[in-house]
């Protein structure tokens, strides 16, 4: 693994966003996820690998109840964000999903302009209380998002327009607009080319000032890149989660080397 | 010898052609189809195309030189032999490299093209016959008093006023109404089933409400006549003092609408069906609630398509005749008051082509010019449809 470029890493006082444990998720029949526990470190980039079919996508969209959207979708467990039970009847899944925003597979914006795009959640949310502080939250949402340069002169123009990698920066610096405190990402660059995916990363340890990111990548040389903290799921279970460098270079678990040597997946 | 005979000859003879060219072409090949350069079926159906063209040209020839007679002994034999003739030289000239694939391939994309053709030619004649009786009905009766007249008053005897003003207005205003109760019900309708409604109250309530279109619109007319007309008039007209008749173009303007809920929801919801998940996840996922969602982002993407079913329930509205004639009457008038009796352009085109009719008289004449304007009218819609789907789906693709 001596071609991974691994990021230093400074993970000693982080503290827990998120907790899972004990989740198991059903499908009607099909036992999805089986027995998972993992921390989202607060400031960490956490990346989910695994073999296509194993769980990593599932258990993203547990995180924001986005699996309330499917009716045969079960959830069993406790997933926390900052101590409370995501899954407590008091708690209502449109305000949990202000709070851990998600960036989808394929770039998705919606079909409006570059503003409408990224102010719509704070406009949803009554996060400005006027113009001028739209126009402020959507330049920093685009700023952080390394738009606000490409952009800057056609925010009137439509979302759609853009190309792939400026439309998945786009869908980023939507999610971001909301100051979520946590943000997953389902396989951001699996659409992207290599020069958009670059930037992508790039823009994803810019994110760890700020946010939490919780990424899904099928690409083990992403993970190393953009990740502190990697969790490999094998088949619904969740094989071995620790540092990055210590997945990559030093794995405990046997799947986990089979897979990182490219024999299995 | 009659023609139904003939007509059986022929196809009995194609088959034939065809069965020969399959054969001939395995024979040619020495009975090895690889051989070949088309499949012998190829061959087949390209000796049956050299036999059944030449043959339809020359029927097709000999009808319009002598339509009413039957076909004598002469052409009995005539016909079939030429294109026997043609099926023959080619059956002489088959070769393993002949490329009847091609011949065939060609020949059905003519097919293809000539049945375009009809359709397009029948439009354009349509439209031809309208323009010339409304010639003739202009070269009788000045155009300006036609359309800027207020009054529509004929009179077979002559001397009548025949402006379509008053027509204009009823069949707009009707529609109008119409289209006030389709869009919202339909729009609202067909949101709930494409987003909110179980699967199995869908699989009962679509076919409940597609339904409503099956309904012929004669019994549309019957239920305004004798149900939703003196209803509005005892409830709503007379204790509002708006007027005593059970014809008004409330009436029909209401149960048009009724009849033209499918086609808004129908389409509509085959358009939001067709809205793509990941636009409803990307909204989701920003926490919008659902209705939120459905409002900002799932209609605006299916706006281009919506404003079309919305046109196409217009159309309907406004070509529609008989709901009209039961709802509304047969007055024309130029009113606001909704629980008057009104009437429509194509009420009044029936009725000036209904009973003894005179094909020179203007009173006749203008049903042309009726039906010219409604013509022009409805292509207008339709440009304006074209236009708004073309300038959103910049917007939105």
């Amino acid at each position: 693994m001596n071609d991974l470029r691994l990021t230093e890493r400074d993970l000693d006082n982080r503290t827990a966003r998120m907790t899972a444990r004990k989740v198991q998720v059903h499908y009607g029949q099909n036992h999805a996820l089986k027995d998972v526990d993992v921390d989202i470190l607060d400031k960490t980039v956490t990346a989910f690998i695994g073999p296509s079919g194993c769980g990593k996508s599932t258990f993203l969209r547990c995180l924001n109840r986005m699996n309330d959207t499917i009716a045969a979708c079960r959830v069993e467990g406790q997933i926390t964000l900052e101590g409370e039970d995501i899954y407590d009847r008091r708690v209502d899944p449109v305000q949990l999903r202000a709070k851990v925003g998600m960036v989808f597979q394929k770039p998705n914006p919606f079909p409006k302009s570059i503003y409408d795009n990224v102010a719509y959640g704070p406009r949803i949310h009554g996060l400005a209380r006027n113009r001028a502080e739209l126009d402020e939250v959507v330049e920093k949402s685009l700023r952080r998002a390394a738009l606000w340069a490409e952009v800057k002169d056609r925010l009137h123009a439509p979302g759609t327009g853009l190309s792939g990698g400026q439309q998945q920066r786009l869908c980023i610096a939507r999610a971001v607009a909301t100051e979520p405190e946590v943000l997953l990402m389902d396989e951001p660059c699996s659409a992207l080319d290599p020069i958009a995916t670059a930037q992508v990363e790039e823009l994803i340890d810019e994110l760890r000032e700020n946010f939490s990111v919780v990424i899904v990548t099928h690409s083990m040389q992403q993970a190393a890149r953009v990740s502190q903290k990697t969790a490999f799921f094998h088949m619904g279970h969740l094989v071995e989660h620790g540092d990055t460098a210590q997945i990559f270079t030093n794995p405990r678990d046997p799947r986990t080397e089979s897979y990182i040597t490219g024999r299995i997946g | 010898m009659t023609l139904p005979l003939l007509l059986l000859l022929l196809v009995i003879l194609a088959l034939g052609s065809f069965l020969a060219g399959r054969a001939r072409a395995l024979m040619v090949a020495g009975g090895d189809a690889r051989r070949l350069h088309s499949l012998p079926a190829h061959h087949g159906l390209n000796l049956m195309l050299a036999f059944a063209l030449p043959s339809a040209v020359a029927l097709a020839g000999w009808l319009l030189a002598r339509p009413a007679a039957a076909p004598g002994p002469a052409a009995m034999l005539a016909i079939p032999a030429i294109g026997l003739a043609a099926a023959a030289s080619l059956w002489l000239t088959m070769r393993p490299e002949s490329r009847a694939r091609n011949e065939v391939e060609a020949a059905a994309k003519g097919f293809l093209i000539l049945c375009s053709v009809i359709a397009i030619a029948t439009t354009v004649g349509i439209v031809l016959s309208l323009l010339f009786e409304t010639a003739g009905f202009f070269r009788q009766y000045p155009a300006a008093k036609f359309f800027f007249g207020t009054v529509w008053r004929p009179d077979f005897r002559g001397d009548s006023d025949l402006g379509f003003l008053p027509l204009l207005w009823g069949t707009i205003y009707v529609s109008a109404i119409a289209l006030a109760v389709a869009v919202p019900v339909g729009l609202f309708a067909a949101v709930y089933m494409s987003e909110y409604a179980s699967p199995r109250f869908r699989t009962f309530a679509k076919p409940a409400i597609e339904m409503l279109a099956g309904i012929p619109t004669i019994v549309y007319g019957l239920f305004a006549l004798i149900t939703v007309g003196p209803l509005l008039r005892d409830w709503i007209a007379s204790p509002l003092g708006l007027g005593t008749s059970g014809a008004s173009v409330a009436t029909a303007g209401l149960v048009m609408g009724v009849m033209t809920i499918p086609f808004v929801s129908s389409l509509s919801d085959d358009i939001i069906n067709a809205v793509p998940q990941s636009l409803r996840d990307g909204s989701l996922g920003l926490g919008a609630t659902k209705s939120e969602t459905i409002r900002q982002v799932v209609l605006p993407a299916a706006l281009p398509g919506i404003v079309g079913a919305v046109l196409l329930a217009a159309s309907r509205a406004i070509g529609e005749t008989m709901i009209v004639v039961l709802g509304a009457g047969a007055a024309a008038k130029l009113s606001l008051n909704p629980f008057e009796a009104m009437t429509t352009v194509t009420v009044k085109i029936v009725s000036q082509l209904t009973g003894d009719t005179d094909f020179s008289a203007p009173e006749t004449l203008v049903a042309f010019a009726l039906g010219l304007t409604l013509f022009a009218l409805t292509l207008g819609l339709n440009i304006l449809a074209l236009i708004i789907v073309r300038k959103y789906r910049e917007q939105y693709e």
